[in-house]
């Protein structure tokens, strides 16, 4: 299966993140392998600190900006919930979800990896 | 259409640089800052920038930060900033609206609605920025004229009073000196330059009246008698009425200063001049200046009547009233001020 294909299975929303960048696949498969160095570079742990989240905040909001521009739906909505539960000091339900997208995050990741060095 | 036409994408993340630069390239230039500080030194040395798409939440310098420098360089007024947020509180937003951001870009980016409102937005400056050059060019030349009307009127005056163009000229000088002088020591005779400026150019109408004065007297070899200082001391009256009856030959606000520079450069601190006896304060700043400077040139130019003081005569005659009293604070800088002409 192509890395398109395979994302589309994982609830990535491909044809709305190639109609972003007009239509070009070649650019949004580039953009996805930049978006796979970005999340090793941007960890949000679970076990952050419930009385010190700020720099959390910060890198949920990163995250979610850059996974809502190339529809990676999933990791979009997630982080989009965190930035919002940690605004309003709910750190343990925004670990909750966190927790929720780890698994759902990390086969985009990997399937995006395997296709980064096939 | 598009080579010069440059915008800057400000944002961090360079996926998000690299969608919007998608978005915009066929129709403009791109350059891409990846933060604040990056992106403050290309908008203040990149002159064909015609738009900015700014990311709040950067490390370092934030999407505020820039906005503030934008306004401390007046770069705001000319070029359009659009917020790009994936959820900023509004709080923020607001901020944002404040420091003179048109507009607010959300992610993820709807291309074909972006593209509109950036287009448009650029349009708009373009076509405001151009207004702004024509007005400015057209001020500059109305300006032009109203000084030219003005000079044209004091040469008439001089060629009736028998003295050289040279005597406008230095008035006009020395008024800006201690204008300038006065206004940065005293706050409360304060005034921008803007307005200095327009003092200068009306300083040179301060004895349009003498016109009507009959030749016999202006140019009298010897001291005036009581009725024809009487006579003499009408040219300040006189003066008002001539502006008053060419009120649109000029500007507004060069009318009102020639006014009462005209009527008033006669008046003294004490309420010893004329033609109204004005006292201290009463009299405006810039007809008390012009006062001294008449003053001073008077004594250290040659008239029919007399020789030439030397400056050092001229200022001690000033400084111990011989030619009436005079503000105390305008004494003070006067000596600074002559320093500088």
């Amino acid at each position: 299966m192509s890395l398109l294909e395979e994302l589309k299975s994982l609830g990535v929303d491909v044809d709305g993140g190639v109609k972003r960048l007009a239509g070009k696949q070649a650019l949004y498969e580039r953009m996805m392998f930049k978006f796979l160095d970005m999340m090793k570079k941007s960890v949000v742990s679970p076990d952050f600190d419930s009385n010190d989240y700020g720099e959390v905040i910060e890198i949920a909001h990163a995250l979610k900006g850059a996974a809502g521009n190339l529809s990676v739906t999933p990791v979009y909505e997630a982080y989009g919930k965190i930035v919002d539960l940690l605004r309003s000091q709910q750190p343990e339900e925004a670990r909750k979800v966190l927790k929720d997208v780890l698994p759902v995050q990390g086969k985009i990741l990997d399937c995006i990896e395997r296709h980064a060095n096939a | 259409m598009k080579k010069n036409k440059t915008i800057l994408i400000v944002d961090d993340v360079e996926i998000n640089r690299v969608i919007l630069a998608e978005i915009f390239k066929d129709s403009y230039q791109i350059v891409e800052a990846g933060s604040g500080a990056e992106a403050i030194g290309i908008i203040n040395g990149h002159p064909d920038i015609v738009a900015v798409l700014l990311d709040l939440l950067m490390p370092g310098v934030s999407g505020l930060g820039v906005l503030e420098d934008m306004n401390r360089t007046g770069r705001i007024k000319h070029i359009p900033v659009f917020l790009i947020t994936a959820a900023e509180s509004e709080a923020v937003l607001m901020e944002g609206y404040h420091l003179g951001a048109v507009d607010v870009i959300r992610k993820p980016f709807m291309t074909q609605f972006l593209q509109c409102r950036v287009s448009n937005l650029i349009e708009l400056y373009a076509h405001r920025n151009a207004l702004e050059d024509i007005v400015e060019e057209q001020v500059e030349k109305l300006q032009a004229v109203n000084r030219s009307m003005v000079e044209t009127l004091a040469a008439i005056i001089e060629f009736r009073d028998c003295e050289s163009g040279e005597h406008v000229k230095r008035i006009g000088k020395l008024t800006r000196v201690m204008m300038t002088e006065v206004s940065n020591t005293y706050p409360e005779y304060y005034l921008p330059k803007e307005e200095i400026d327009i003092i200068v150019t009306s300083s040179v109408l301060h004895d349009i009246g003498k016109i009507s004065i009959p030749d016999q007297i202006l140019n009298k070899p010897g001291r005036l008698t009581a009725e024809e200082f009487d006579i003499m001391k009408q040219h300040t009256v006189k003066g008002c009425e001539i502006l008053q009856s060419i009120p649109d030959i000029m500007d507004k606000s060069i009318y009102s200063y020639s006014y009462d520079i005209c009527r008033h450069h006669h008046e003294r601190w004490d309420g010893k001049g004329y033609p109204d006896g004005l006292r201290g304060d009463e009299i405006s700043i810039w007809a008390q200046v012009v006062a001294v400077a008449d003053v001073y040139d008077a004594l250290t130019s040659e008239r029919v009547y007399k020789a030439a003081y030397s400056r050092e005569k001229a200022v001690d005659m000033i400084y111990h009233g011989e030619c009436g009293a005079f503000n105390p604070k305008l004494l003070e800088v006067f000596r600074n001020a002559l320093e500088q002409i």
